[in-house]
């Protein structure tokens, strides 16, 4: 995991208790951690599923996973580390089963045409950019397309490398830089957008 | 050799952004840059998009998410098989509008309930506190299920307004019935409540409201039930919850 997932948690003792706690069953222990490890998990579903529904559902999916398995987590990672790739991926194993139903499954072909369907942005006008505000960008993220969207997330926001994105997609490093780019070409696109609209607005 | 168009560069611009461009096409890509606006622009939005990007972090669920994860666990503990995952199949939104609800009604009655339970039985005390503790708890059980029970009054709303447009008799069965199971467990409740108002140390009154906590928690769970055979399309399966529901309450 990223240097950035490693820095949720200091009380590594303190959590360790929590954790054997809850494992045995204490639900108190167990809605601390909950609540220690909500937000990002939750952060990472909204952002991955693109719906707040979608996201709270699987953030309870998450956690009653965590619930289930938190005895076989043996401290060799942090315990948010080891949360973090739970949920991403149930995430992503959600997120491809959700592929599967619409037919947008990342795919080398795709990536290929991604990296060709960039062609417009020849002619854009170079458009200096004030940095994002915050919620614009949370909901430019949440229109990418889902392929897009995935690979963003994980790479942007939560820290991934290539490498162990072509891994958790089972796609290639090549399939994901194109992604990324796509995606960050996108949102470029939409952020435009936006500003524009406000400052005819 | 050609200079490389900006349709070539382009992409390479987010490695470069994540200091992940090769040397010597690091060295092709700018020199490209040191002749052309379009890509220079294109190369500061990108950077400014992956500084904004750091800066966004963790979101604070709803509320109710903690109580549907608390109750998804007692849930399955009772049963001893997991819930059925809320999204695994997709449903119209006001039927898992009404199991979420009823999953959080579920969850505050158990708690409620596990609280009756670890109320001391009175015993000699100052008088202060033995004649306020009890009454305290009430007024917090009142508060908790009034809440509760307004969620569950939303779905129920819900599921009558489906009844009603509904070609199935048995769903407009199954709402009457839920809801006349509920007025009469809500009526016991109130009863008990007030009776334990006026005596906070009334073991008879303690003991009735806690049944009909009971009694509403079974109510729910069956329903919860009820609301999955309506979802997996069984009208009759919907009708035997039905039916047990009645015996229930």
């Amino acid at each position: 995991m990223t240097a950035r997932l490693e820095l949720v948690s200091d009380d590594h003792d303190g959590e360790r208790e929590l954790a054997r706690l809850a494992s045995s069953g204490d639900e108190r222990a167990f809605e601390r951690l909950y609540h220690a490890h909500a937000g990002r998990v939750f952060a990472l579903c909204l952002r991955m599923s693109g719906t707040r529904q979608r996201a709270t559902e699987l953030t309870q999916d998450v956690f009653v996973q965590v619930w289930k398995r938190l005895a076989s987590w043996r401290g060799e990672s942090a315990l948010s580390s080891w949360i973090y790739r739970l949920a991403v991926n149930l995430v992503l194993s959600n997120v491809r089963g959700e592929k599967r139903r619409h037919t947008h499954e990342v795919s080398e072909d795709q990536s290929t045409e991604m990296g060709q369907g960039l062609s417009h942005m020849d002619t854009a006008e170079a458009r200096p950019a004030s940095v994002p505000d915050a919620i614009d960008l949370e909901r430019a993220i949440a229109a990418l397309p889902p392929g897009a969207r995935t690979v963003f997330v994980l790479h942007d926001v939560e820290g991934f490398d290539h490498r162990q994105i072509g891994e958790m997609l089972g796609v290639s490093d090549g399939t994901s830089k194109s992604q990324l780019h796509r995606a960050r070409m996108r949102l470029r696109e939409m952020l435009a957008d936006r500003r524009a609209t406000a400052e005819s607005a | 050799m050609t200079a490389p168009t900006c349709r070539e560069i382009q992409p390479e611009l987010s490695l470069l952004v994540d200091s992940r461009l090769r040397a010597d096409v690091e060295v092709r890509v700018r020199e490209h840059l040191g002749g052309c606006a379009v890509c220079r622009g294109v190369l500061a939005d990108l950077d400014r998009l992956r500084r904004a990007t750091r800066d966004i972090g963790p979101i604070t669920p709803p509320d109710h998410v903690w109580l549907q994860i608390a109750g998804n666990l007692r849930l399955s503990e009772s049963s001893a098989a997991p819930a059925p995952s809320p999204h695994r199949a997709r449903a119209p939104i006001w039927q898992w509008a009404g199991l979420a609800a009823a999953l959080v009604l579920v969850t505050v009655a158990l708690y409620l309930a596990q609280r009756i339970q670890r109320t001391p039985p009175a015993e000699p005390a100052p008088a202060q506190a033995s004649s306020t503790a009890p009454s305290g708890s009430v007024d917090a059980i009142a508060d908790e299920l009034n809440l509760a029970a307004a969620h569950y009054e939303r779905a129920l709303a819900e599921l009558e307004a489906l009844a009603k447009t509904s070609a199935s008799p048995v769903d407009a069965a199954v709402a009457t019935e839920v809801r006349d199971s509920l007025s009469a467990i809500d009526l016991a409740i109130a009863e008990s409540r007030a009776a334990l108002a006026s005596n906070p140390q009334s073991e008879p009154a303690r003991d009735s409201l806690f049944d009909a906590l009971r009694r509403k928690i079974t109510v729910l769970q069956t329903t919860v039930s009820l609301i999955n055979e309506m979802r997996s399309g069984d009208p009759e399966g919907a009708q035997r919850a039905a039916e047990t529901l009645g015996k229930k309450s």
